[in-house]
């Protein structure tokens, strides 16, 4: 019963994304129009659960066959050539339409950042190069993809590469990922003999090659420029923006670097219409996600569910909600290691989604929520996580290379509380200065969680140097 | 792409603004674009589009303070000191990569750029060991100086008490650079100097994050002859000079210019003194020759000039052995055999001699009747021969080797014949895809280069278009062609000269560019050219002299055998190596530290050097030396002080005095015809060069056989080819 | 009392007449000296007035300066010395450019020795350690004619030609630059 009634719900959806465009074109005769690749209004105020139907991801957790056969079942591959054949132009547009955000973190436009290629070439080749470095500490949602689902990654490939004219493909998987870049290479393997890839690929008259690059375990090669390096054979350091990639990218020629999700779930986007993708969470950040749970919760799982669902409920319904109850919460970091956390009181009504936790000054990354609850040292989790990016810088510019080490050297002093209260300021001003001055992101998600424990923490910071400074004396 | 070809079917090509845009991109390589305007810190500048903030600030001379940034080398943008605030951007940006765009309004001054600045000097000062006392980087230091300009007034690193500062264990790359590790701030200077400009990949980074390290991995020397430039290049005390290491200070050094005389090219030193003694020597720019960048042998071989020193005049008694005489004593003696000699006296200039001395030295002989002055280095006389100044010179100028596209090196290695010469070609190599050509034996010129084999021969099929070279350089716009005076010095030099006279003609049609170049290898050669000394020795081992004056000559070309029996040997010189040996009369001369002379370098461009320091003992300035020795013979020269003598040198030939220009050369044509008159013809010899190899390199003339650095280097090269992980 | 209150009033009455400036105690002496100035003007015949003008007015000389006679320097120093013009460069030790962008001028080096009793550099040359900075060529050989040296000019090319830095093309696909090392 109960999934009957999802599906009419869900039948009433894929419907929206039908008559949506009717709308906006009976909208043009008395209203200025909104320009190609507008997502629709938004309608919905709830948002979750995701009906079943809705899943674009329908073989997350392996119960069924992630070969081609069973990828074929599932719907994959279907059609792909229609898809191909109705040009780069129609795809960036119902990308757009769409209104995905990019899934790794950073949540850029898709359809704009993908159009950024579509412009005439000077006779350099383009790439399309998949990041599928996933190494930020909470992150598991690409490997799901990539061990259980691998076709989807294949055929997103194709599709996002016709999209930008890419002459060839490259998977970046992180080397740990011993597993996934297994049963991609098989699932590669099979496309071609299938014919999707290759010359002529699924006989759209489109030639395009698929490869996969193992990196070597670091996780700064999840920079989209320090994996185009890592991919050339250089060390894995982050190049300097401007030149962005869409310019001089992968071996100096225009490329594009995407998440795996991202690219995962164009194929479903160009099959059921943007329209459909975006009548999912809010305007500007539509559609649906792969959220990861772990820490203290009775179910840690990863689930694909609507966007801009609320934290507490997407905890509650999927992780079998934190251990010992709600009321046990401390802390949670929302988005990977990187994100700040948000204490229980904002993990209360906050929204996830891209806009709903900026607002509660955090943000998405890449949607793993780590969640603490009052057994957990708050200060030495994030002590090891600073630890875990002093580990990671890759020691290229200035701010990353000492900054971090000497913001872990602290926080290491602060879990014992050996230092004194102003320390607390200054590391405050160290992460400052380290934020926005370095080359890539790193050093930003490097400041980020101890900003976050000093504006919600201080009170726990300041106890412990109390506590220290008594038993000194 | 379908949206185009729509607007395209709809509206045609020209109305589509998308098709405008694209039209206008291809057309930006025919066209220069134009200028865009910016603010820095409110003063407009106009600047070529791609120009980046930092240049654009300098342009209006505001200094934006850097450490990786360097004007000659790529760009790197990894100190982050460069930071600056452009309005309406959230974050700082990186100066030194960023591109301006058009009304960008660039705060250099700004809290938000201060505050960049001093938490990057911050984090910069973190690792870093304050150790400024005993580094000899103190004084001229840009950590230091940017650290008191930009820096907080006050540390707050409490983790001093807890944890202290990072320490890198030392690397060994080689008696010419000492590393001091500790000190690195990652910049990556040496990096990028060692890829770029000297060519060798040795330098790199290993480890990440705090324990990144900058060295070359496994241990091992760093194998260049331009290594010393990376002491010049660290803004910190990290790499520094060896040989200078702990024996001045910035600061009570006195610094004068002069000229380097190792090689012909003549580059730009400053020479720092303390208490009458050569400290170090740093390059000095000059943009047409050198740059910023100095040889290892110019830059380290003035140890030299304190060892195996001539101080005192000598005279050979019966038993052989050299006695120390005054002046007095030893201008009679020598005075004596000369006026005895008369007309039979024959004179050869050395590597060092400098334009004062040889036309002193050719005053003097030829006012006793003798014509037999000679240089060491040999040049075909066949055709114009030393007449016309194009046949020897290195036409084109060095900095004009960047416009080539097409060079054809004929038995020359530069790259250890003229390092910094070699540099512009890699410059040229990598900058300006200039492609190379070698006839002569196989070397490694630290950049790729098509090798056509070591045929004289090839030269002869190349000019007579039988060889697929030739075509490649009729098609090409600037071909140089630049044979080594080494090559000349064969038998069949004029044959190969004139090879090359001909061909040059035949490709020259631009007037301002010159394909003929000769690289020399010594400093003086020019110089006693243009004055009228003939090149090579035969004339003197022809003819039966009574006495030979050796003017610094000790290239090995002549020895006693060479010689009459009776011939008395006199050399004038700073260094007591081969020409002293056979000597039997030493009168002691000043190196190019201690005089003010001129050189005259393979552009043809006099320079001069200065006075540094004053010459040891009772070593004299050469041409006063001979103008006192004048008196006593009875020919008195008629110049008395240096701008007398620099007359003289004006009356022979005005471009001896015209100091820092290069005075073209003219009548190549008539110089090509001329040589068509040669007679002998190419034999099949292989071409050969002696400096093949780095260890060949370090040890090549009187005063860098007498440096002990000069000496630890070739051992350090010889050991580092014997070792494993060569 | 009474006297002081007396000078008091002095001093007011004075001020007012202008004959008497009390220039500790005013900041803008030059102005009340000017006033005294012009009352004393006041009081002058035109031949005297013009003449305390000229006074007041800079001499010109026709001709050149020579100033070697009257400036002191023994004539040694002056006949034998050769005085160097020139443009410094920038120290290639380090990156900034404040020290440079001016002429300068330096004498010859003449012989200097270690001093025997403290080990430091000793010379006899008095000129040794000048070196004057001039904003251009011409003020520098104006200044050396003027003491009558002969002087040189050493000329300089530090003048680059401007070419945009690119980071771009260290990553370039088709040429050279591309940057293998880091």
């Amino acid at each position: 019963m109960a999934s009957a009634l999802g599906r009419i719900t869900n039948l009433s959806k894929t419907q929206v994304g039908q008559f949506i465009p009717v709308l906006c074109n009976t909208q043009i005769a008395f209203y200025s129009a909104p320009p190609p690749g507008t997502p629709p209004p938004q309608t919905k105020t709830t948002f979750g659960p995701l009906a079943d139907q809705d899943r674009v991801f329908t073989n997350l957790y392996g119960r069924h066959d992630w070969r081609l056969k069973g990828a074929l079942k599932r719907g994959d591959w279907y059609k792909t050539k229609e898809i191909l054949l109705k040009g780069a132009d129609w795809i960036i547009n119902e990308v757009k339409v769409s209104g995905l955000r990019g899934r790794g973190g950073a949540g850029f436009p898709s359809g704009m950042k993908w159009s950024f290629m579509n412009k005439p070439g000077d006779g350099r080749p383009k790439y399309l190069v998949v990041n599928a470095d996933e190494g930020e500490p909470g992150t598991c949602k690409d490997r799901e993809i990539m061990r259980h689902d691998p076709h989807k990654l294949v055929e997103g490939c194709l599709i996002a590469g016709k999209a930008m004219g890419a002459k060839a493909a490259y998977i970046y998987i992180r080397g740990e990922f011993y597993n996934e870049a297994s049963n991609m290479q098989v699932a590669i393997a099979e496309a071609y003999q299938a014919g999707f890839l290759g010359k002529n690929a699924c006989g759209s008259g489109y030639d395009f090659d698929v490869f996969m690059h193992r990196g070597a375990g670091a996780y700064i090669c999840g920079e989209e420029t320090a994996l185009i390096e890592s991919l050339e054979g250089k060390q894995g350091k982050p190049r300097l923006k401007p030149p962005f990639p869409a310019d001089v990218g992968l071996f100096g020629c225009p490329t594009t670097v995407t998440n795996v999700e991202t690219v995962a779930v164009s194929p479903a986007i160009c099959r059921r219409g943007g329209t459909w993708f975006a009548s999912f969470g809010r305007t500007r950040n539509s559609g649906t996600k792969l959220f990861n749970i772990s820490g203290h919760v009775n179910r840690p799982c990863t689930v694909e569910e609507e966007m801009s669902i609320p934290l507490k409920e997407l905890i509650e319904r999927h992780a079998g909600g934190v251990t010992g109850g709600w009321d046990n919460l401390l802390a949670i970091i929302p988005g990977g290691s990187s994100t700040p956390l948000i204490p229980k009181k904002a993990c209360e009504e906050a929204i996830m989604d891209f806009d709903g936790l900026v607002a509660v000054q955090t943000s998405l990354g890449t949607a793993a929520i780590i969640v603490m609850d009052r057994s957990t040292d708050i200060v030495k989790a994030i002590a090891r996580l600073i630890m875990f990016y002093k580990h990671e810088s890759c020691g290229q510019c200035t701010p990353c290379r000492e900054g971090v080490n000497w913001m872990n050297k602290m926080m290491y002093r602060f879990v014992d509380g050996n230092a004194k209260p102003e320390e607390i300021d200054m590391l405050w001003e160290i992460s400052k200065q380290i934020e926005g001055h370095s080359i890539c992101a790193l050093g930003d998600g490097a400041a980020w969680p101890v900003q976050g424990l000093i504006r919600h923490f201080r009170p726990e910071l300041e106890g412990r140097m109390k506590k220290f400074q008594q038993a000194q004396n | 792409m379908l949206r185009l070809t729509v607007s395209r079917a709809l509206n045609g090509a020209k109305s589509s603004p998308t098709c405008l845009s694209v039209a206008s991109r291809y057309q930006s390589d025919q066209k220069k674009p134009d200028k865009i305007e910016v603010f820095i810190d409110d003063k407009p500048v106009l600047v070529e589009p791609g120009t980046t903030v930092l240049q654009a600030a300098a342009m209006v001379g505001v200094e934006i303070p850097r450490f990786c940034y360097h004007e000659r080398l790529a760009v790197a943008g990894n100190c982050r000191m460069c930071l600056v605030e452009v309005e309406k951007s959230p974050k700082p940006v990186a100066a030194c990569a960023m591109p301006v765009m058009k009304g960008w309004r660039v705060k250099t001054d700004s809290e938000m750029t201060r505050k960049a600045r001093e938490g990057i000097m911050e984090f910069l000062l973190v690792n870093h060991p304050l150790d400024c006392p005993i580094c000899d980087q103190g004084g001229e230091c840009d950590l230091q100086d940017q650290s008191m300009a930009f820096g907080s007034d006050r540390s707050r690193f409490t983790d001093i008490d807890f944890s202290g500062k990072r320490a890198v264990e030392d690397k060994d790359i080689g008696p010419l650079v000492k590393t001091i590790m500790t000190r690195c701030i990652h910049c990556t200077r040496c990096i990028r100097f060692a890829s770029e400009v000297a060519g060798i990949n040795d330098l790199g980074t290993t480890g990440r994050g705090n324990d990144m390290q900058v060295g070359t991995y496994i241990e091992k020397l760093f194998m260049s002859e331009l290594s010393g430039n990376i002491i010049d290049l660290c803004p910190v005390g990290a790499l520094t000079s060896k040989p200078y290491s702990f024996t001045a200070r910035p600061w009570e050094i006195r610094k004068v210019d002069s000229i380097d005389v190792l090689d012909a090219v003549g580059s730009n030193i400053i020479v720092s003194t303390r208490t009458g003694e050569v400290m170090r020597i740093v390059p000095r720019v000059n943009e047409e020759i050198n740059e910023e960048w100095l040889a290892d042998k110019s830059r380290f071989a003035y140890d030299g000039l304190k060892r195996q020193r001539l101080v005192t005049p000598m005279l050979r008694d019966n038993n052989g052995d050299l006695n120390p005489v005054d002046w007095e004593a030893a201008l009679i003696t020598v005075a004596k055999v000369v006026k005895h000699a008369g007309n039979s006296i024959g004179a050869i200039a050395g590597g060092f001699a400098d334009a004062e001395a040889l036309i002193a030295l050719k005053d003097l002989l030829n006012r006793l009747g003798s014509e037999h002055l000679c240089t060491e280095r040999t040049f075909p006389l066949d055709g114009s021969g030393t007449d016309l100044r194009s046949s020897y010179l290195l036409n084109n100028k060095i900095a004009a080797v960047e416009e080539a596209d097409l060079v054809l090196l004929v038995g020359t290695n530069p790259r250890f014949e003229a390092p910094l010469l070699n540099a512009r070609l890699r410059k040229a190599w990598v900058h300006n895809e200039t492609d190379v050509a070698l006839i002569g034996p196989q070397v490694d010129l630290t950049y790729h280069y098509e090798h056509l084999g070591d045929d004289p021969n090839v030269l002869r099929k190349i000019n007579e278009g039988d060889h697929e070279f030739a075509d490649k350089l009729k098609r090409a716009k600037k071909p140089l062609i630049i044979i080594g005076a080494e090559l000349l010095e064969r038998k069949d030099g004029g044959a190969l000269l004139s090879t090359v006279q001909n061909l040059s003609t035949k490709l020259n049609s631009n007037e301002d560019w010159k394909v003929l170049n000769v690289l020399h290898k010594v400093a003086s050669q020019v110089a006693a050219l243009d004055i009228g000394y003939n090149p090579g020795i035969d004339k003197i081992k022809s003819a039966d002299l009574k006495v030979l004056y050796l003017l610094g000559a000790d290239g090995d070309h002549i020895n006693k055998e060479d010689l009459p029996k009776d011939c008395f040997v006199i050399y004038q010189g700073h260094h007591g190596d081969r020409g002293a040996a056979i000597a039997d009369a030493v009168l002691p001369g000043a190196a190019y530290t201690e005089k003010q002379a001129t050189y005259v370098n393979t552009e043809g461009r006099a320079q001069q050097t200065l006075v540094a320091v004053s010459p040891p003992g009772r070593a004299r300035e050469d041409w006063k030396i001979i103008r006192a020795l004048s008196e006593i013979v009875g020919a008195k020269l008629p110049y008395d002080n240096l701008n007398q003598i620099r007359d003289r040198l004006d009356e022979i030939a005005p471009h001896l005095t015209r100091y820092g220009n290069a005075e073209s050369a003219n009548y190549f044509k008539q110089a090509a015809e001329l040589s068509k008159k040669t007679e002998s013809a190419i034999d099949c010899k292989p071409i050969d060069v002696k400096i093949k190899e780095l260890q060949d390199y370090y040890m090549t003339d009187s005063i860098s056989r007498a440096s002990p650095t000069m000496a630890k280097c070739v051992q350090a090269v010889l050991k580092q080819k014997q070792s494993a992980c060569n | 009392m009474s006297s002081t209150l007396l000078r008091l009033k002095q001093v007011s009455k004075c001020a007012v007449n202008g004959n008497w400036v009390p220039r500790a105690l005013s900041t803008s002496a030059q102005r009340l000296a000017e006033t005294t100035l012009k009352n004393d003007f006041a009081l002058l015949n035109p031949e005297d007035v013009e003449h305390k003008k000229k006074l007041q007015e800079l001499i010109t000389v026709e001709g050149t300066t020579d100033l070697s006679p009257i400036s002191g320097v023994p004539e040694e120093h002056i006949r034998e010395r050769r005085v160097r013009i020139y443009e410094p460069a920038k120290n290639c030790m380090q990156s900034g450019t404040s020290n440079i962008g001016h002429w300068q001028i330096d004498f010859d080096t003449r012989e200097r020795w270690e001093n025997p009793l403290m080990g430091w550099c000793s010379t006899g040359d008095p000129l040794s350690n000048m070196q004057v900075e001039f904003s251009s060529k011409d003020d520098a050989i104006d200044y050396c004619e003027k003491n009558g040296w002969t002087w040189f000019i050493q000329k300089s090319s530090l003048e680059k030609n401007f070419k945009p830095k690119n980071y771009g093309v260290n990553f370039a696909w088709n040429k050279r630059t591309r940057v293998s090392t880091k």
